[in-house]
């Protein structure tokens, strides 16, 4: 019996693949220079497909545990891994044609994005404080030099060194807290915290250590009061960052938190339950009013996505198995829908200069009808407008908060949704009704693809919602 | 059969509405029907405007091919029922069941239903052929037709109907189309005015329709006829109990249910819509305004007669109002110049008489005169819109005159029209069709018992006379009063809109000795069956026979010498109205503002319900609700963005101040809060 | 006696003055880079602490893991702000504003 066996390595394969493979990918770029940044990224996505593809090929069922309970493989984690990586490979696949004109392809940027991955998986599979950590840190560090990717911009660097001192800011309170925990509960383990918790209950150490944990998470997801880096890095980083920025972390840091809260804190539900029911509260509320008064789109996206992770997290708040399914299919509308804007909004270029001001979309639908639709109906659908897929998303975490008996919370939230159904609507105000701006050059395939891809599961979930719901089902059941 | 006579209109409506119209063609090309419409602004009602209809023919022809069909399987349901036809009930599908509600929708087919489809699908169908021409030149012709045809289907649905509620849903149904098609021309201030006014006065009938029905279904459990109909006499005697105060039950549930007969049936005091509606195209006031839905009140109250037999002191309020209608309309009808108006209170007044005839419980007398009043009123109308379109729109009677040698076939048809509404006629002997039944009421009022009613019919049948003959004299008699260059245009209509104008002179003429027999002569016991309920001590049709000669000769008497006064006043000499006016000038002022009803209700309820509505809006909604709702919140939400955004200041080390406030925060929070395990 | 309550309470000042340190300092990123270490240097006394009282060696674990990953995190934070300098010819923390709103 080997090592690897008896670590039971074989779960983390997929994790191990990606690292080898961002790494062989590091060596081609740097050795072999015939090689063009395009191969490597190519390269990377389909790395990144192929490891999603394993990932659900060697999803079977049940949940397999790897080094000492450290990692953890259930239904939830392969769920969530698989579409962190798919946002990850379609937005390496959309920012191609962009780096390129930018000046900014280079070889370290996608195996940046495929070791980003890698810590995403591990923190969706986190069964122990120090693999949380380090998960944590594999996904921030490359997300921080990302972020900086542009290096001759003084707002791509700023937003990099921004993003790097919260973030490690945040990092230090998460650990703070994790050292409370594992000091009054004697595990880093989940679970032997939630055995321990099961015998203590609350106690005070344990409550502070949870709430600079909460803290390190909600700094991930950008809830408010922890958010203030997204608006600022959102518009700083190259665009394809950005996109990037909003879809795959997210993923992987809601699926962390709620694996965090339900897992180890299941027994003090009733004390992170406030704590969530505030910064999902406090995030509605200020993304929906703070974007209203945006004119960079970008900002206007990190605004958006801030209230996003406020709704998603009405789900978490619920604690319950319906809250977690709610949370898992809103966080799958939201990645569609993301990444079907991020294709637009990197469709704005007009002379070969990528403009990102809302204002430059005015009339847009008379120059181009099919990028002005898609922008439209995702907007509609981000607003929530029935039968859009964003419509359902919301449905399902309120109706999950009612369930639980959290009526305030999803009264707020319906409130906070028709705020925020503001500047949605103003958009596309904007786009059918204002006076036409110039033209745009015209979108690349691949964005294009991403953008009809998108705007298909936007109007098409009312259809296939059912699959989907059945497998956020699983997903969540796999948690409890 | 029964079932393709209800649904041939709606399939029609459907069709040419959805397929025929422009708005559908043109959807997406919106700038081009906006342009066509700000040109639609008709200055009179038939203006022959240079943008005609250039939309293919065939939506017109499919609603009235449709209603043609409709109306011919309508007369051989009709004579079925003349050689002794069956009741029947055909249950089409279930449609409301909640509790113990239940409502199937349902056809019911007897007499009283066979003679409304015959009366509603003929002059439909007629009308819509009479369109053809007469709305030939209107660019929303499509429009036009669908509207009548969902109009026919509507009153269909209300005169087959086998339970309140499906009658109602006809009731309201007619009421939509009519506010559709009074409002046809949307371009015009006055006609959205009064299609509004035609709705909003509907809607106080209506209320007391609904609680009608309401009360019925209290009473009965039920709102199906046959359950309604055979439980009638359980609640006899009864009472309810309302505001302190015991009331009879049937007495009352029949006054809720004539108030919607008095509104739809334009009855004194809800009568003011009427002739306003005349804002609609002339065929629509043909069809709704005059044969059809105006009678729909008459009907109900028919229908509703094992109801209403047992409420006599219901049915005296009937006689009472149907009586002081027909006698207010006809003096209005005496002084007004308009020639549609004097149509329009002429059917009031008619209206009137058939309540009288419902009160006195002679209802198949009553039902008799809707049915020749359908032929003779339709041909006025018609009459009166060929006279329209040959003097190109003009509608003033003191612009007319000596009209007669330029559209000799009009002038015709609406003198048979004039003879039929008048009741020219020898008592015994017989007559047109008016005679036939209009004396027949007269005399019913008498038999019943109700001086009062008899003696305001006679004075409302010497005023129908003069101002039947004074729209003659002035229109087609006498030195012209009409510009030469109107005149000169002036031409006789097509063919297509004669047609009609024959069949319903026709009917105008033999309608009344031809069914005389049927409705209320020997045959009527066997013709009516169980469609008609009458009480075994309601001898109402034998005490007809019986009546004084002089009775018998009252409404002749009275004909003649309101064609005498008339032809004094219009022909022999003209300048007596005048002088007559100027003499009575209070009287006639009185007269000509219609008992100044308008100004009456103006003062009491439209302005006051102006001024509540007035501090509503500015007060209630505009201050309270604005202020504090929408406006309220979006100015906050303004200013709570600025001030959320200025939170973003962009320094890092605020950044990590609002992540310490957070933390200390939720700290806090537990720490005072307390930590619960 | 040392004990464990003064091993946290040490810990707790490290950690208040690091945190102190990030949003006091207007002048130079650099020291906000210390305070950051100085964060997790009292978290590391914590983990220690808390192993060695609870006879535990998984703290110190924690800890070993803590101090790799936050070298490697200042060699980027540094890199980061080599390339912000070499931007905008300084490092001052008030001057990071060009972004807002």
């Amino acid at each position: 019996m080997s090592i690897f066996q008896q670590l039971g390595a074989a779960a983390a394969l997929p994790e191990i693949l990606l690292a080898i493979m961002a790494m062989v990918l590091l060596l081609e770029g740097v050795f072999v220079t015939a090689h063009t940044p395009n191969t490597i990224r190519w390269g990377a996505i389909a790395s990144m497909v192929a490891v999603a593809g394993l990932v659900i090929w060697k999803s079977g069922s049940g949940s397999v545990e790897a080094f000492g309970g450290a990692f953890v493989a259930d239904g939830f984690a392969r769920l969530m891994k698989v579409l962190a990586l798919l946002g990850g490979a379609v937005t390496l696949a959309m920012s191609g044609k962009y780096l390129a004109r930018t000046r900014m392809d280079s070889e370290e940027y996608p195996v940046l994005i495929m070791l980003a991955s890698v810590g995403m998986m591990v923190m969706i599979s986190a069964g122990d404080l120090i693999s949380l950590y380090v998960g944590l840190e594999l996904q921030s560090l490359p997300l921080y030099v990302i972020a900086a990717i542009n290096r001759d911009n003084a707002k791509s660097s700023e937003a990099g060194l921004k993003y790097f001192v919260l973030g490690a800011l945040s990092s230090g309170m998460l650990l703070y807290g994790a050292s409370l925990v594992y000091g009054f509960t004697g595990h880093t383990d989940f679970a032997g915290i939630s055995a321990a918790l099961a015998k203590t209950g609350a106690t005070p150490g344990v409550v502070f250590g949870l709430v600079f944990i909460i803290t390190g998470l909600a700094f991930k997801v950008s809830a408010v009061p922890f958010h203030m880096w997204t608006p600022d890095v959102y518009e700083g980083a190259p665009t394809p960052v950005t996109a990037f920025f909003a879809a795959a972390p997210k993923i992987a840091a809601i699926a962390l938190f709620a694996r965090v809260m339900v897992g180890p804190f299941a027994g003090v539900t009733h004390s992170w339950q406030q704590v969530v029911i505030f910064i999902s509260i406090a995030s509605m509320a200020f993304g929906a009013v703070a974007a209203i008064g945006q004119s960079n789109i970008k900002r206007l996206m990190a605004y958006s996505s801030i209230a996003n992770m406020g709704f998603a997290l009405v789900g978490l708040a619920a604690g319950t198995v319906e809250g977690v399914e709610g949370l898992i299919v809103y966080m799958l509308i939201y990645l569609a829908t993301t990444l079907g804007t991020f294709a637009c909004i990197m469709a704005m270029r007009r002379k070969g200069i990528y403009v990102e001001q809302i204002s430059d979309l005015a009339g847009l639908s008379r120059n181009d009808k099919g990028l002005a639709f898609v922008l439209a109906m995702l907007m509609f659908s981000m607003a929530g407008i029935p039968p859009l897929a964003g419509f359902f998303g919301k449905l399902f975490v309120f109706l999950a908060a009612v369930k639980a008996g959290l009526y305030v919370l999803a009264v707020l939230g319906v409130v906070a949704s028709v705020i925020g159904a503001y500047y949605y609507l103003r958009i596309v105000k904007l786009i059918y009704f204002d006076e036409a701006a110039e033209k745009f050059d015209g979108a690349d395939m691949e964005l294009a693809i991403v953008a009809y891809a998108s705007l298909a599961f936007v109007l098409g979930f009312i259809v296939f919602a059912q699959p989907l719901v059945n497998l956020a089902s699983a997903a969540a059941k796999s948690l409890f | 059969m029964v079932q393709a006579i209800l649904f041939l209109p709606l399939i029609g409506a459907v069709i040419a509405g959805l397929f025929g119209t422009k708005a559908f063609k043109q959807l997406g090309t919106d700038d081009e029907v906006y342009a066509d419409h700000a040109h639609n602004a008709p200055s009179v009602e038939h203006s022959h405007d240079q943008h005609g209809y250039n939309g293919p023919p065939w939506p017109m022809y499919l609603t009235t091919g449709l209603l043609c069909i409709g109306a011919v399987l309508s007369w051989i349901i009709f004579f079925g029922f003349l050689q002794g036809g069956h009741d029947g009930e055909i249950e089409l599908l279930p449609w409301i069941t909640s509790g113990s509600l239940k409502a199937a929708w349902s056809i019911r087919l007897d007499a009283l239903t066979a003679v409304m489809l015959v009366v509603v699908n003929t002059v439909s169908a007629l009308v819509h052929v009479y369109s053809l021409g007469y709305m030939s030149h209107d660019e929303s012709q499509p429009r036009f037709f669908a509207y009548l045809s969902l109009f026919t289907f509507a009153m269909l649905a209300l005169v087959t109907a086998n339970n309140l509620i499906q009658m109602f849903f006809g009731w309201e149904g007619v009421g939509l189309a009519s506010y559709l098609l009074i409002g046809f021309w949307y371009t015009r201030e006055s006609a959205n005015a009064a299609a509004i006014k035609a709705f909003v006065v509907n809607r106080v009938g209506d209320f007391g329709f609904a609680l009608g029905i309401f009360g019925v279904f209290m009473v009965y459990g039920s709102v199906e006829f046959p359950v309604i109909f055979a439980h009638a006499p359980d609640a006899v005697g009864k009472t309810i109990h309302f505001l302190g105060h015991d009331w009879d039950t049937l007495t009352t549930l029949c006054l809720l249910l004539f108030m919607g007969a008095m509104g739809k049936s334009a009855q004194f005091l809800l009568h003011t819509w009427l002739p306003d509606a005349m804002e609609g195209p002339t065929p629509v006031s043909a069809l709704i305004h005059a044969a059809t839905m105006v009678t729909a009140g008459v009907f109900l109250v028919a229908r509703l007669s094992p109801l209403f037999e047992l409420a006599p002191h219901a049915r005296e309020v009937v006689t009472i109002v149907g009586a002081i209608t027909a006698f207010f309309a006809a003096t209005v009808g005496l002084v007004q110049n308009d020639i549609k108006r004097v149509i329009a209170y002429s059917t009031c007044s008619q209206l009137g008489y058939m309540f009288v005839a419902m009160g006195v419980g002679a209802y198949g007398v009553g039902i008799f005169h809707l049915f020749t009043h359908a032929f003779f009123k339709a041909l006025l109308f018609l009459g009166a819109g060929s006279v329209i379109h040959a003097m190109s729109g003009e509608q003033d009677m003191r612009k007319m005159g000596g009209l007669g040698p330029y559209v000799r076939i009009t002038q015709a048809v609406m003198l048979i029209g004039t003879f039929s509404l008048t009741g020219v006629g020898i008592p015994g002997i017989g007559g047109f069709a008016g005679f036939h039944s209009k004396d027949a009421i007269i005399e019913a009022s008498y038999a019943g018992g109700s001086t009062f009613a008899f003696a305001l019919l006679v004075i409302a049948a010497l005023c129908t006379s003069f101002y039947s003959w004074r729209l003659a004299f002035m229109t087609f008699s006498g030195p012209t009063r009409a510009d030469k260059e109107v005149l000169d245009h002036a031409h006789e209509s097509p063919p297509v809109m004669l047609v009609p104008l024959y069949v319903l002179a026709a009917g105008a003429i033999i309608a009344g000795f031809a069914f005389q027999h049927w409705f209320m002569g020997e045959g009527q016991a066997e013709f009516w069956g169980a469609a008609i309920y009458r009480s075994p001590d309601n001898h109402i049709l034998t005490q007809m026979e019986s009546v004084p000669l002089l009775v018998k000769w009252s409404a002749t008497i009275a004909m003649l010498a309101g064609l005498g006064l008339a032809w004094l006043f219009y022909i022999r000499d003209t300048s007596l109205p005048k002088a007559l006016a100027a003499v009575n000038q209070p009287a006639y002022q009185f007269l000509l503002n219609k008992w100044y009803f308008d100004e009456l209700y103006d003062f009491i309820f439209v302005r006051p319900a102006k001024w509540i509505g007035r501090v509503f809006w500015k007060g209630g909604d505009g201050a309270v609700i604005d202020g504090l709702g929408p406006d309220g919140v979006s100015a906050a939400i303004s200013g709570v963005t600025a001030q959320a955004v200025k939170l973003q200041t962009g320094y890092v080390y605020h950044y990590a101040f609002a992540m310490l406030i957070g933390v200390a925060a939720i700290i806090s929070w537990f720490s005072f809060g307390g930590i619960h395990p | 006696m040392i004990g464990l309550t003064h091993y946290l309470t040490v810990a707790a000042i490290l950690f208040t003055i690091g945190i102190f340190g990030i949003f006091l300092n207007r002048k130079n990123v650099i020291v906000i880079m210390m305070s950051i270490e100085l964060i997790l240097l009292s978290v590391n006394i914590n983990l220690v602490a808390f192993s060695f009282y609870l006879h535990d060696l998984t703290g110190q674990v924690f800890a070993l893991l803590i101090l790799t990953v936050a070298a490697g995190e200042a060699a980027i934070g540094l890199a980061i702000l080599v390339t912000y300098f070499r931007n905008r010819g300084t490092i001052a923390v008030e001057d990071i504003n060009m972004m807002k709103g």
